[in-house]
């Protein structure tokens, strides 16, 4: 299996890496991490996908029947808050965005679930994080980020959080980028949507994109 | 009226909550720990006390949907309270006898100390008042804990530790007067979870880690770590397992394991089973089902034949593949040619940070270190001190 990962064209993205998927909304984001999430557990990987927005029944059917599901695990923060009362499974478990200790525990048992039948090489989505900051304030979100990306780091996984542009004072989005080894920008202009990948030692340039229903190609 | 924590082992090391005290389940981030205080709550509740449960993050709807989840049907019981903080922070009406806006301090205040006079038991997310409200709500938690010393109602907090500033981990030792630490067994991932109190100040009372798994339904269940024992033919594994079991028990067949040792051990606070395997190779499926369920592994090599050692790789290779931590005993140190422990990592091409233990197991020497840094390395040193050992072995 690879090593790195190329997510853009000239970017290759170390294991352990945690990277911010940032830009406005409508641009492709979650398009752009779910189609690398597919990507990741048709490599093999296993896949942990945190929802804050959709239901897990959303993605599931937007996953289609063309995967390995053993190797996809869903927490889903949004059916609990309106159904109230919803039943956990081996691959799907129910929290709601306020939970924070309620989320990293039950991803810290997925990666268990993982390393336990022997898959090691796990991918995080987290979409998205600017959901959580609606509900809790920043040092609390920068708190379990902390012990989550640590999670990342020391397991060698990859993992991608979304975060919304315009939704957040500067302050916010400088202290979270503490936490990230790069950053995915997405941008739009003139009715054409853009992504360019910036850490600290590369910055690519804006590339034009292509977002429909099932993936977002860079042209 | 009494009241217990509910929690297995637990109640026996401190017998129960006394009036006017404050116990603490300290919770590791990213474990599971808030069934702790809903089992100590349901539990008073079926003794007929008088519980209040204080939701946040939840809306009481979720609450009694998670007690349902454990088979705890609160919502059965006159006797349970649910104060709810969480409404009015999601903007929405209250149906709750007791409910408050948790951005207003005053307003919580005024309710809790209601809560606490009308209830003999009160669960208190600390931690979430602290995210929700901030940091200077310390104060306020503070105020409750002095409100209740000189009430016949006791309070038992939640505070998940997420890397707070030292001043509010302070605080809460300081304001606790019992503190469970509820954490997990770390290696790379979270392997296991455990229990164990690390203050009280109504009884003494020695550590103790308990292991435990969450049951739906049903709640904490205490049960014993398995660890696995394994190395190649004739490594010594069985007379290993024998030297640091209290009681141990082989199928042996002219005078080799053909199926496992089984040891048992109580050390440290921990109560351990040992599962020595087969080394033949023929025996590996075994292997790879006790490695499943294992939480570490201690391999055993013959320090005299470095020509075992790739079947020792092999081995552990087997098992590594679940992530295990593991210990390498060097044995048959007592043999003239052992090699040493530099020279078995060197031969082996093992890590630096792999701990190999020099072992002489038929005369029980160095048996105990290779326990004690398994277990360092399964829980952190958290509960291993330096202390000369103390098994009732």
């Amino acid at each position: 299996m690879n090593m790195s990962y190329q997510i853009i064209p000239n970017v290759e993205l170390k294991k352990g890496s945690n990277i911010m998927v940032y830009g406005p909304t409508f641009t492709g984001k979650s398009m752009f991490v779910r189609s690398i999430f597919r990507d990741f557990i048709s490599r093999g990987y296993g896949g942990i996908y945190v929802l804050t927005k959709d239901s897990a029944e959303t993605l599931m059917s937007w996953l289609g029947t063309g995967y390995d599901s053993r190797k996809v695990r869903i927490i889903d923060c949004v059916t609990k808050s309106m159904v109230g009362n919803v039943k956990d499974t081996d691959s799907v478990k129910y929290s709601t965005v306020m939970d924070l200790t309620g989320i990293s525990a039950k991803i810290s048992k997925f990666f268990e679930d993982f390393w336990r039948s022997g898959i090691k090489n796990i991918v995080v989505v987290f979409d998205s994080l600017s959901t959580l900051l609606m509900y809790m304030n920043l040092q609390t979100v920068f708190r379990f980020l902390h012990i989550l990306t640590g999670r990342v780091k020391i397991t060698e996984s990859i993992a991608f959080y979304i975060v919304e542009d315009g939704m957040h004072d500067e302050k916010t989005i400088v202290t979270l980028k503490q936490l990230f080894s790069g950053v995915v920008e997405f941008k739009e202009d003139n009715g054409r949507k853009y992504v360019r990948f910036v850490s600290p030692f590369m910055q690519t340039e804006w590339r034009e994109i292509v977002v429909d229903e099932e993936a977002v190609v860079v042209t | 009226m009494k009241v217990i924590s509910g929690i297995p082992v637990l109640d026996e090391m401190i017998e129960e909550i006394p009036e006017g005290k404050v116990l603490t389940y300290w919770i590791d981030p990213e474990v599971e720990g808030n069934v702790f205080a809903m089992q100590t709550l349901f539990t008073n509740l079926e003794r007929d006390c008088r519980c209040a449960y204080v939701t946040l993050t939840y809306s009481p709807e979720v609450v009694v949907s998670e007690f349902n989840e454990f088979g705890w049907d609160v919502e059965n019981y006159k006797n349970f309270n649910i104060v709810d903080l969480h409404s009015a922070y999601v903007g929405l009406p209250s149906n709750c006898k007791y409910s408050a806006d948790p951005t207003n301090v005053d307003e919580v205040n005024d309710v809790l100390m209601k809560v606490i006079e009308n209830c003999d038991l009160v669960v208190v997310p600390v931690s979430s008042i602290i995210d929700v409200c901030g940091e200077s709500s310390i104060e306020c938690i503070g105020e409750w804990c002095d409100f209740i010393r000189d009430k016949s109602s006791r309070l038992v907090f939640t505070f998940v530790s997420w890397p707070y500033p030292e001043k509010i981990e302070n605080f809460i030792k300081v304001n606790s007067n019992a503190i469970v630490r509820v954490g997990g067994v770390h290696h790379r991932v979270i392997l296991g979870y455990y229990y164990g109190v690390v203050k009280v100040d109504w009884k003494n009372i020695k550590s103790k880690a308990i292991l435990f798994k969450l049951v739906r339904p049903g709640g904490v269940r205490a049960y014993i770590p398995k660890i696995l024992v394994t190395g190649p033919y004739n490594a010594g594994k069985s007379t290993f397992v024998h030297a640091v079991s209290m009681r141990s028990i082989s199928v042996d067949r002219l005078g080799t394991t053909v199926a496992l040792d089984h040891g048992h051990l109580e050390y440290r606070g921990f109560s351990i089973d040992l599962f020595g395997t087969p080394g033949q190779e023929r025996f590996d499926p075994i292997l790879k089902i006790i490695g499943k369920e294992a939480l570490g592994v201690i391999l055993v090599v013959d320090s005299t034949k470095p020509e075992t050692f790739p079947r020792a790789k092999q081995m552990l290779e087997s098992v590594a593949h679940f992530g295990l931590p593991y210990v390498v005993a060097a044995n048959k140190q007592d043999l003239p040619g052992a090699l040493p422990p530099e020279e078995v990592r060197k031969k082996m091409y093992l890590p630096e940070d792999v701990p190999i233990i020099p072992v002489s197991a038929v005369n029980g020497e160095g048996v105990y270190e290779v326990i004690d840094s398994l277990l360092g390395l399964l829980t952190g040193r958290l509960w291993v001190s330096e202390d000369e050992p103390e098994s009732t072995a």
